[in-house]
């Protein structure tokens, strides 16, 4: 019997129990279109952080209190706790001590209310030098950012993120107007260009940022405690060099050992790592669960195809009688598992594309779908069916022409 | 003439879990190629399994079979398949067609398992149903079709492949007596041809028709009778 033949009577016996092929294939549909959208779902995640790391800076390096390696350590911010000063960064900007340091920014970041005339928004207030615009590698859209005079006195002057500036101000440039925070009068001098990181409504857009000492002030914080110290290197290949002259400065400065730090020191790359790393673990958790589900998936074809070799020992027997091999009817039956999978397999294809375009309008996160996935997906529906044909297409292969034209 | 069939002391014991049983006790019997033999016989005396080792649907559990000069008793599965699909048509009296199929495509089936490519199985499925005078209704199924048509339809599988020998296991047992008459007309038209034919029957005037009438009892050949030697 040649392959062509095979095919189309197999094709030609799952046509003929239509719904209960379809049935079958539902488990793999399923299966299939959750692994690639879980995986999806993770990649898009992954790509989102990625985007927004990498918008920070490739010369940046970031240092924060505690010395948590983990993702929630990551952005810092333990106020009061906090074990960084500003007598570090001070230190980390003496060229002497650390060459390869192009700038340094401490910031302080707490989240409080802004009032403009009726208009109240709570956003991020980061307190910090003259130097954050050009280690953020950030511009203006109008205005201008505080001077080092500025930050020296605590003057009393705010830069806005764009998208603050759109909350508070309905009309026309804010510049120039005054805004409140807990009482204290500060002057609009200027608004930020959109940072132009990934997905739109990002806190890099939101925020309001006042000389270290004024945020200091206005928010009642211990004075000289900050959350982050960016660190621009000199150039991206003195990073590793910088990374290192700042490590044992802190070290020195707090009299510790490697081992005990109080503070982390992060570039770009190991913030992607460890926020990837978080990422990872969750994505093949519910790839997990989804290829469990495909496995189920598998298995209902394996009941169907021996349900379906039991109904059919009569025509079975029949085949054998006019000339049917072992081999034929195993081939036989072995297709018709492969074709519920492959076409299970392409109907979850298509389920998964329709639904990774439909979904980041739905639940506001990207998924991004690979080629090599999907690929890889079709391969495993085609090979669950093959695998889980083997067993029912070798019991159809052993029964004896009588017993099956016996069978009534 | 030379011998189609050759049976030396058949033997066919049935086992299943606690029961042991011969269906067949020592079977010795020669049919010559152009012979038109009836085998006959009470219902439980063996007559199927004869039939069923005749057409290497089963091996006996002892004794040696030669068909067409091949000793087939030792042959494999893979070749057991060859030889019923090159040597052998069968007629089954339950017909035996497959229900989601049309005419042709059940008379074709043989020649999908003999390698023969698709647009020569067509027309060599049309010419077998044309000479069981079914040419009108080869895109009918089985179940459109009279008993006697799906039977016709049966024999015209049996004929597709030009097999020597054919074996038909009470074809008339489900057929009123029109379509009986019919397909008996059919077997002597091939016999006449040059086909060899074995017919099992239990009715008296079917195994008239044939040539040679084999006596079987209780597993065993009890008579072997030419045609007018008894009447
Ligand atoms: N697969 C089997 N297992 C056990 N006994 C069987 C089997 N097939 C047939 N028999 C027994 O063998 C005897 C002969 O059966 P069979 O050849 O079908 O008789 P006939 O066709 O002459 O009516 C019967 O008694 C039957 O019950
Ligand atoms: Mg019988």
């Amino acid at each position: 019997m040649s392959w062509l033949d095979t095919v189309r009577a197999a094709a030609e016996a799952v046509r003929a129990h239509r719904l209960r092929s379809v049935l079958t294939m539902l488990g793999i549909v399923i299966g299939i279109s959750s692994v690639i959208l879980t995986v999806g779902l993770g990649q898009g995640a992954q790509d989102e952080v990625e985007d927004q790391i990498s918008a920070l800076g490739s010369n940046l390096l970031s240092v924060s209190p505690g010395s948590s390696t983990d993702a929630s350590g990551m952005r810092g911010g333990f106020g009061s706790a906090s074990t960084l000063t500003l007598a570090d960064a001070a230190a980390i900007a003496d060229t002497d001590v650390v060459p390869d340091a192009a700038a340094v920014a401490p910031t302080s970041t707490t989240s409080t209310s802004v009032v403009a005339g009726e208009t109240n928004w709570t956003t991020s207030l980061i307190g910090t030098t003259a130097s954050w615009l050009d280690v953020r590698a950030r511009t203006l859209d109008s205005g201008r950012f505080f001077t080092a005079a500025e930050v020296a006195d605590g003057a009393d002057v705010v830069v806005l993120g764009p998208d603050t500036a759109g909350e508070l101000v309905a009309r026309g440039s804010p510049v120039g107007e005054t805004v409140r925070i807990d009482g204290n009068a500060l002057t609009v001098i200027g608004v930020l260009a959109p940072s132009g990181a990934s997905a739109s409504g990002t806190s890099e857009d939101d925020v309001a940022l006042t000389p270290i000492g004024t945020a200091m002030r206005v928010t009642g914080q211990t004075p000289s405690s900050v959350s982050t110290i960016y660190v621009e290197a000199t150039s991206g290949t003195t990073l590793t060099a910088a990374y290192q002259e700042v490590e044992a400065l802190l070290l020195n400065l707090h009299g510790l050992a490697s081992a005990d730090a109080d503070f982390t020191n992060a570039t770009q790359d190991s913030l992607v790592a460890t926020a990837n790393a978080t990422n990872e673990t969750l994505t093949i958790l519910l790839a997990g669960i989804a290829a469990i589900s495909l496995l189920v998936g598998g298995i209902g074809v394996m009941n169907i195809m021996l349900v379906s070799v039991t109904e059919r020992v009569r025509e079975i027997g029949l085949r054998k009688a006019l000339g049917a091999t072992p081999t034929a009817i195993r081939r036989q039956f072995l297709v018709e598992a492969s074709l519920l999978g492959l076409v299970g397999g392409l109907v979850g294809v298509v389920i998964a594309l329709v639904g990774a375009a439909a979904l980041p309008a739905l639940i506001g996160q990207p998924v991004s779908v690979s080629a090599l996935a999907t690929a890889a997906a079709l391969g495993t529906a085609l090979a669950l069916g093959i695998g889980f044909g083997v067993y029912p297409a070798s019991r159809a292969a052993r029964l004896t022409p009588i017993d099956a034209l016996r069978s009534e | 003439m030379s011998a189609i069939i050759e049976l030396e002391s058949i033997r066919k014991t049935y086992r299943s879990a606690a029961v042991e049983f011969e269906a067949l006790r020592g079977v010795d019997c020669t049919i010559q190629a152009g012979e038109y033999v009836a085998v006959v016989g009470p219902s439980g005396s063996g007559k199927s399994t004869l039939m069923h080792l005749l057409g290497c649907l089963d091996n006996p559990s002892e004794g040696r079979y030669h068909l067409a000069g091949e000793d087939v008793s030792t042959m494999s599965e893979a070749g057991l398949a060859e030889v019923r699909n090159r040597r052998i048509g069968f007629v089954f009296q339950q017909f035996h067609l497959l229900a989601s199929l049309p005419a042709w495509r059940n008379v074709e089936l043989p020649l999908v398992y003999a390698g023969v490519p698709r647009s020569e199985r067509r027309e060599r499925a049309l010419a077998a149903l044309d000479r069981v005078g079914l040419a009108d209704r080869v895109d009918n199924r089985p179940g459109e079709l009279s008993g006697g048509q799906q039977q016709r339809v049966a024999i015209a599988r049996a004929l597709v492949t030009e097999p020597s020998l054919l074996l038909a296991d009470e074809p008339t047992g489900n057929l009123d007596s029109r379509s009986t008459a019919d397909v008996l007309g059919l077997l002597d038209e091939l016999h006449a041809a040059g086909r060899t034919i074995v017919l099992i029957t239990h009715e008296h005037d079917v195994a008239a028709r044939a040539g040679r009438r084999l006596v079987i009892h209780d597993g065993e050949i009890v008579a072997d009778h030419l045609a007018g030697a008894i009447a």
